[in-house]
């Protein structure tokens, strides 16, 4: 790594004396305030455990991930400290800041326990790293510029220049217009009063469509106004329109990092208004009719809350009370929003039905539950996905054929994360008991990410199974998934390798290996492969051995390993190898020997499995 | 309530279980037939999201490329049932059998309408073909994101533009040829584009679209740039075909041999090439078609154009035809950076103009000087003449310029290589006239002189500036300083300047433009004059106070010369015979004597010698009227007309002096004193004197009486000395003189330059120290090799430089 960029230890002082002034003045906002709240504190000790599911939970709750506790550590320096690799990755996916040259980013970096971490980190620089909502505003923006489909239903007109506009935008981001438009919602055009600069008008528009704050007022000789007319017009309009921020995000606009604090802070607020709106319009308004008569609905054109498509989405069979009528969902929608998907903006865009303007709204089917489809909506209207577990496959469907890239990522983080349990303690997750085990359909899952093509499934669909390989090694039905792997590669006729037991390899290798890793004892890990070749009958008996582990294991999670113990039992084992099996009170010893036996064990299965279906095929 | 129906996460609910093959017939029935209604432009009434829900849920159930095969199948069957025919049922036999049936009109016409019907529904299949799979597409989309990517295939897209390519264009058009539609295509465009060439209007967008349609459909599946339709076919043929045309062409207009023409003919085809590439073809074969048009047409062609009797470049210079040479210039400069047969023309002609111009100035040559006295009555004239022709040889040569600048500026885009090659002639023919250092220098003369009289000072300036520009071109730069300094000394010595700020400008302009060396020694004759205005006064002033002699003083203008900075021959007169200087009259004598005091105390250890001959004197004369009045006349006479006149205060009325005696008398040199007494004697107007015999030519027996019967009108009466007072062109004798004191001061000049350059040096071999010489002294004048080599030798001998080397030969420096 070349740390030639690395700011030295006084500059890094002065600067964050600097910025701690200015926070307190109350000119900068804290990118980690204290936070001593409980939620927050489990987070914190979620991150420590490295236990995926509650950090899940607790980001889905909505704690503030950046923020920090009493000893200023923050989540992402917790989780790099403690080495969990995948909580690390889940902190940064969801927006945890790791910016260098700030004194909570280095520290980071040089907790990091390994260099995977560490890298991780380095990718996820804030410089490269985006604010999680700007797709939402990027795509709010676009659509001012936006020509193919049509989707403006209101015409503003300032000066010789129109804007084509959203009433439902305009309605959600501004008191004033929301105002304006619940009086005459059918007004199709609105002329501005000549006396504000058109570019002013233009700017607050702008504005409220989430778009950056201009450097360039674009006054000046030509444009027929001064820039201070600009300027009043800007206020005239804020102080009108009722956007109080925008004077100050365009004053503000030339420090970088203000800038940038104030549009976060914008495009969330812009992000809650628009979910405020879409919540009491878009769901506040979805109405449950018989799938019989669905196509009977007729909603106009002209309506209050400016839905210009109504979506549909039936219930699914197994939810409807038995006896009734199969029910469906309508939800009033705007397309504008809609266009985030490339199925919605392809079906909008082409010369077929869905496309053509009538008086009354097109219902269009989208093929999912109603309960996926509000969640698919809340996406596409507010960047927000939080769903639980158990829809979160239907999602991943859902958004696949919807192509909205990111949701499906999103349901994946979900299915890998809380589906996940504990993995790094996987003893004790067996420990737990088998009803864990039950809530996942794990041989669905690995089909699932086969079909929607989601690498990240696949991976935790093997590892899932390495931490779990005694379970299922023995079943038909692993087996079946393992050929089905196959033939999906020879399909593609790649490489004659099986992708998933590959996979399934290196989890199993990690699982091993790290518990040696943590001990340090990496050397005698290798020693200890290399026994079972010596006592091949060892590992022949793999349920005995599993039961051992098991016993094992229930012992051992009160026993910490000391490093002084390592060695003297080392020791002990290498003149006593052959009577490891009787001297049933050297728990550590054992420990890692039934690993190391563990290991070889299910390693000579697999191959096994693969023996047996090469031959089969 | 859903939470608890489903504790356990559920496999997809989608596919997998269901039956398999009905499922995937179903969707497929339902699909193919909402296609083919796409096909057909019945659409609009179809769902999106049913069709793609169709299809989405066959690429679910793992059936994805079944479904790509399928449709492709579809296509296939639709564009071979279907649009084939109809593309097929459009080509009439004349589009088929007429292959160079350019020359009948009605089979032209014939072929033109059938093949713009042809075109018609070769575009609509085209378009109507790209807009439904367009939309198939759009139905697609998911199938070309997940089975396109599996199976590494072309999207629906590309592979159905390959199907149209191969089915539709690709396709024999009857079954007994093998001519495909795309030939068809193909001979139909190029014959509407030969038409269009000849001058018809033909439909530009219709041919614009089907070529849109080569242009998107490519060779190969990953659609290379390179590899597009139009690129690998219709282009390279169409290439071709215009190689031919152009070719056949440019030898039409050739042996119609009209210059003019072809530059207009040439020119509009460049245009109508790039705009047919704009608006009917491709830009993409707009630099192809524009390198065409260079070789076949223009390449091929300019040199003859060029050279064409009687119309062609000769001639355009000549009738002043700025537009055509244009032409010309454009045309050739798209061939060749160098523009090689333009320059040669304009080179000759400008060399041949420039010839006749000196010829003119040269023409009335002086016939073999004459010898005997009888000649210096008809010398008169041809000399006035000749200084005339010179600045007539001027005047042309800056017409010619001018003229010559505004064809650069107009018809050549004020090219470099033009210009230099211009310049390059110019330079040429003006250094082949070998007085064209003297013609110019009398050009200023003339022109300091009388020329500026009532001129602004823009007008003078760009007067002199014209001037200055002929000065670039001349060579020897040194011969004109000598005439320059000759002529100008004797401006200033007669006070002949109109304007001495004309003069000063002129000496600033050629400081820039030839060197501040090259003018030194101008600016002292500057000096000197001014000096000498100074010493005047001061003399007077001396005078005035030390005035107690005679009431009458002889007022005493004087003009002290410093002899290196002027030209030698003012003063060579004198030097040249070994002479005593002339005898002045007692009055004027004293006066000198004090002047020479007076300077000598001023400034001693220094030499004056008088210059009788360049001086001119004011003086009364009284002539006593047979009447018994008396008439005076102030008399402005040279100096040594003075002396002569002074002669006759001694000698009684009635009484003469001849040859001989006055000039025992005075001792002024004969050459001198024969003009002298011609101007008072012979010449008409001033006749102070009386000659016997009466007669043009002064002998020494001839006998001079004071003549008081002089009649003018005027009081004052300037007495000029016949020819030397004025700059005319020099006799062949005197140009053999300049020439010889050239030649020894630029004898002088390769000296200093050897010595200067080997002191530097110290040794140096020959070749080398010949290329810097030439170097140094190229901006004054080009050096005669054989004389270098003279001075060279020269310098040996007087041991400036020694041999040190014979292989190379080098010379060494002997400090």
């Amino acid at each position: 790594m070349t740390d030639r960029n690395v700011l030295r230890k006084d500059q890094l002082e002065i600067s964050l004396v600097k910025e701690k002034e200015l926070i307190k003045e109350g000119n900068l906002k804290d990118d980690n305030p204290l936070d001593l709240s409980e939620p927050f504190a489990e987070l914190c000790s979620a991150c420590r455990k490295g236990d995926l599911k509650v950090c899940q939970e607790k980001i889905t709750e909505g704690v503030n991930i950046n923020a920090r506790d009493a000893y200023d550590y923050t989540p992402l320096i917790l989780a790099s400290l403690c080495g969990h690799y995948e909580v690390v990755r889940l902190l940064l996916e969801s927006g945890a800041l790791c910016e260098r040259d700030t004194f909570q980013g280095e520290r980071c970096l040089y907790n990091a326990l390994n260099d995977r971490i560490r890298n991780l980190l380095l990718e996820y620089d804030y410089s490269k790293s985006t604010d999680p909502l700007q797709p939402l505003a990027a795509h709010l923006a676009s659509l001012l510029t936006r020509e193919q489909p049509v989707t403006s239903d209101i015409v503003v007109t300032a000066g010789d220049e129109s804007l084509h506009l959203h009433k439902f935008v305009l309605a959600a981001r501004s008191p004033y217009f929301r105002n304006k438009l619940a009086a005459a919602p059918e007004s199709p055009s609105w002329k501005l009063p000549s006396t504000i600069p058109p570019q002013a008008f233009g700017i607050a528009i702008k504005y409220l469509y989430l778009g950056e704050a201009p450097r360039d007022l674009k006054s000046g000789p030509g444009t027929g106004f001064t820039e201070s007319e600009v300027f009043e017009g800007i206020d005239r309009v804020a102080h009108h329109l009722e956007i109080d921020t925008l004077l100050d995000s365009i004053i503000d606009s030339g420090d970088r990092r203000l800038a940038r604090q104030r549009r976060s802070t914008e495009i969330a607020k812009g992000r809650d208004q628009l979910e405020t709106w879409f919540r009491a319009n878009v769901l506040g308004n979805k109405l449950e009719v018989e799938t019989s008569k669905a196509n009977s609905v007729k909603w106009d054109r002209e309506n209050a809350i400016f839905a210009d498509i109504l979506l549909q989405a039936d219930e699914l069979p197994e939810d409807a009370e038995p006896g009734s009528e199969p029910k469906s969902i309508l939800f009033p929608c705007h397309r504008a929003m809609l266009l985030r998907s490339e199925f919605f903006n392809t079906m909008f865009s082409s010369m077929f039905r869905e496309a053509y303007v009538k008086d009354h709204l097109h219902i269009v089917n989208v093929d999912c539950s109603p309960e996926v489809l509000e969640i698919v909506l809340t996406f596409l209207y507010t960047e927000r996905a939080d769903f639980p577990l158990d829809v979160a496959v239907d999602v991943l469907f859902a958004s696949d054929m919807l192509f909205i890239e990111k949701l499906k990522t999103k349901a994946a983080v979900v299915i890998s994360t809380l589906g996940s349990g504990n993995l790094s303690q996987s003893e004790a997750a067996k420990t737990r008991g088998t009803t864990e085990e039950e809530e996942l359909d794990i041989y669905g899952i690995i089909r699932a990410a086969w079909m929607t093509r989601v690498q990240r499934l696949e991976e935790f669909a093997a590892r899932y199974l390495a931490y779990r390989l005694e379970a299922h090694i023995d079943s038909p039905e692993f087996a079946e998934l393992i050929e089905e792997s196959a033939s999906r590669i020879k399909a593609r006729q790649e490489t004659d390798s099986i992708e998933l037991l590959d996979d399934i390899r290196f989890y199993l290798n990690e699982r091993f290996r790290l518990r040696f890793d943590d001990a340090g004892l990496g050397e005698m890990m290798r020693n200890a492969a290399q026994q079972p070749h010596k006592a091949p009958p060892a590992g022949a008996d793999a349920d005995g051995t599993e039961k051992e582990v098991e016993k094992v294991t229930n012992g051992i999670d009160t026993i910490d390993l000391s490093k002084v113990a390592a060695p003297a039992s080392q020791q002990d084992r290498d003149h006593h190898a052959p009577v490891i099996r009787t001297l049933d009170g050297e728990i550590a010893v054992d420990e890692f020997d039934k690993d190391a036996a563990n290991y070889q064990i299910l390693m000579a299965k697999l191959d096994a499995i693969l023996e047996d279906l090469n031959l089969e095929a | 309530m859903a939470m608890r129906a489903r504790q356990k996460i559920r496999a997809p609910r989608k596919g997998l279980a269901s039956s398999k093959g009905d499922d995937f017939e179903a969707n497929w029935q339902a699909l193919s037939g909402s296609l083919k209604r796409i096909h057909t432009k019945d659409a609009s009434d179809l769902s999106f999201e049913q069709l793609y829900r169709n299809a989405y849920n066959i690429i679910v159930t793992m059936r994805g490329h079944d479904l790509y095969e399928r449709v492709k199948q579809l296509e296939r069957e639709w564009l071979e049932t279907e649009v084939r025919s109809w593309v097929n049922a459009a080509i009439s036999p004349s589009l088929l059998f007429a292959q160079d049936a350019l020359d009948i009109q009605d089979q032209a016409n014939e072929r033109r309408a059938a093949g713009e019907r042809f075109l018609t529904v070769l575009r609509e299949t085209w378009e109507d073909h790209q807009l439904s799979m367009g939309m198939i597409t759009d139905v697609l989309m998911y199938m070309d994101r997940v089975v396109v990517a599996d199976h590494r295939k072309p999207s629906i897209y590309v592979a159905s533009m390959a199907l149209f390519r191969d089915i539709v264009l690709r396709s024999p058009v009857r079954p007994d040829t093998k001519t495909t539609v795309a030939d068809v295509l193909e001979s139909t465009v190029l014959f509407l584009v030969q038409l269009e060439r000849s001058g018809q209007i033909i439909e530009r967008p219709l041919i614009r679209h089907c070529i849109y349609m080569l242009e998107g459909l490519y060779e190969t599946i990953t659609e290379e740039e390179s590899s597009k339709l139009y690129l690998t076919s219709f282009e390279p043929a169409f290439l071709e075909a215009s190689k031919t045309f152009y070719q056949k062409e440019g030898q039409r207009l050739v042996e119609s041999a009209d210059a003019a023409t072809f530059c207009k003919v040439a020119m509009e085809r460049i245009t109508e090439e790039k705009e047919r590439c704009a608006s009917t073809l491709s830009t993409l074969s707009e630099s192809k078609i524009k390198e065409v048009l260079d070789n076949e047409l223009i390449k091929r062609n300019i040199a003859e154009v060029v050279n064409l009797e009687g119309t062609g470049v000769r001639n355009m210079l000549d009738q002043d035809r700025l537009d055509i040479l244009r032409s010309v210039y454009v045309l050739s400069s798209r061939v060749d950076s160098k523009k090689a047969p333009l320059t040669a023309v304009v080179q000759k002609c400008i060399v041949d103009m420039g010839q006749e111009i000196n010829t003119l100035a040269t023409a009335p040559a002086p016939a073999p000087e004459p010898t005997g006295k009888k000649a210096v009555k008809e010398k008169e004239k041809p000399m006035n003449q000749q200084t005339t022709s010179a600045i007539k040889w001027v005047d042309d040569i800056l017409a010619l310029k001018k003229k010559f600048d505004a064809i650069w500026v107009d018809s050549f885009m004020s090219d470099q290589v033009m210009q230099s090659a211009i310049t390059t002639s110019f330079s040429d023919f003006i250094n082949s006239n070998p007085r064209s250092s003297e013609h110019l220098s009398l050009f200023f003369d003339e022109n300091l002189k009388k020329g500026i009289k009532g001129k602004t000072d823009s007008e003078v300036d760009s007067l002199l500036d014209n001037g200055i520009t002929l000065l670039r071109y001349i060579k020897d730069k040194d011969l004109f300083e000598a005439y320059y300094k000759k002529h100008l000394s004797r401006r200033l010595l007669m006070k002949r300047s109109a304007s001495m700020d004309a003069e000063r400008q002129m000496i600033s302009k050629m400081k820039m433009e030839v060197g501040n060396q090259f003018t030194q020694r101008l600016e002292s004759m500057f000096k000197d004059m001014t000096i000498s205005e100074d010493l005047t006064s001061n003399y007077k002033d001396h005078i005035r106070k030390s005035a107690s002699q005679d009431s009458k003083p002889v007022d005493l203008e004087i003009n002290v010369l410093t002899s290196t900075m002027w030209p030698m021959e003012i003063m060579s007169n004198t030097r040249d015979e070994v002479q005593l200087s002339c005898v002045f009259p007692r009055e004027v004598e004293s006066v000198k004597q004090s002047f020479e005091q007076f300077y000598l105390s001023k400034h001693s250890g220094r030499k004056l010698s008088w210059q009788a001959s360049m001086g001119t004197a004011d003086i009364r004369a009284t002539f006593q009227r047979p009447n018994g009045k008396t008439q005076r006349h102030e008399l402005n006479v040279s100096t040594y007309a003075m002396i002569i006149l002074l002669l006759f205060n001694d000698v009684a009325p009635g009484e003469s002096l001849t040859f001989a005696e006055i000039q025992s008398r005075t001792r002024i040199p004969d050459h001198d004193l024969i003009r002298n007494l011609q101007s008072l004697a012979v010449a008409p107007k001033t006749r102070v004197l009386k000659k016997e015999p009466m007669s043009r030519e002064v002998k020494p027996t001839d006998r001079f009486f004071f003549n008081h019967e002089f009649q003018s009108q005027f009081t004052k009466v300037r007495i000029g000395v016949v020819s030397g007072s004025a700059n005319k062109v020099e006799n062949n004798d005197q140009r053999k003189e300049t020439e010889k004191k050239m030649n020894e001061e630029r004898g002088a000049s390769i000296e200093a330059a050897v010595v200067r350059i080997m002191k530097q040096r110290k040794t140096l071999p020959h070749s080398k120290l010949m290329s810097e010489v030439l170097g140094q002294l190229s901006s004054r004048f080009v050096p005669d090799v054989n004389m270098i080599k003279r001075r060279i030798e020269s310098l040996i001998d007087r041991e400036y430089l020694e041999r040190v080397g014979e292989d190379p030969p080098t010379y060494g420096y002997i400090a």
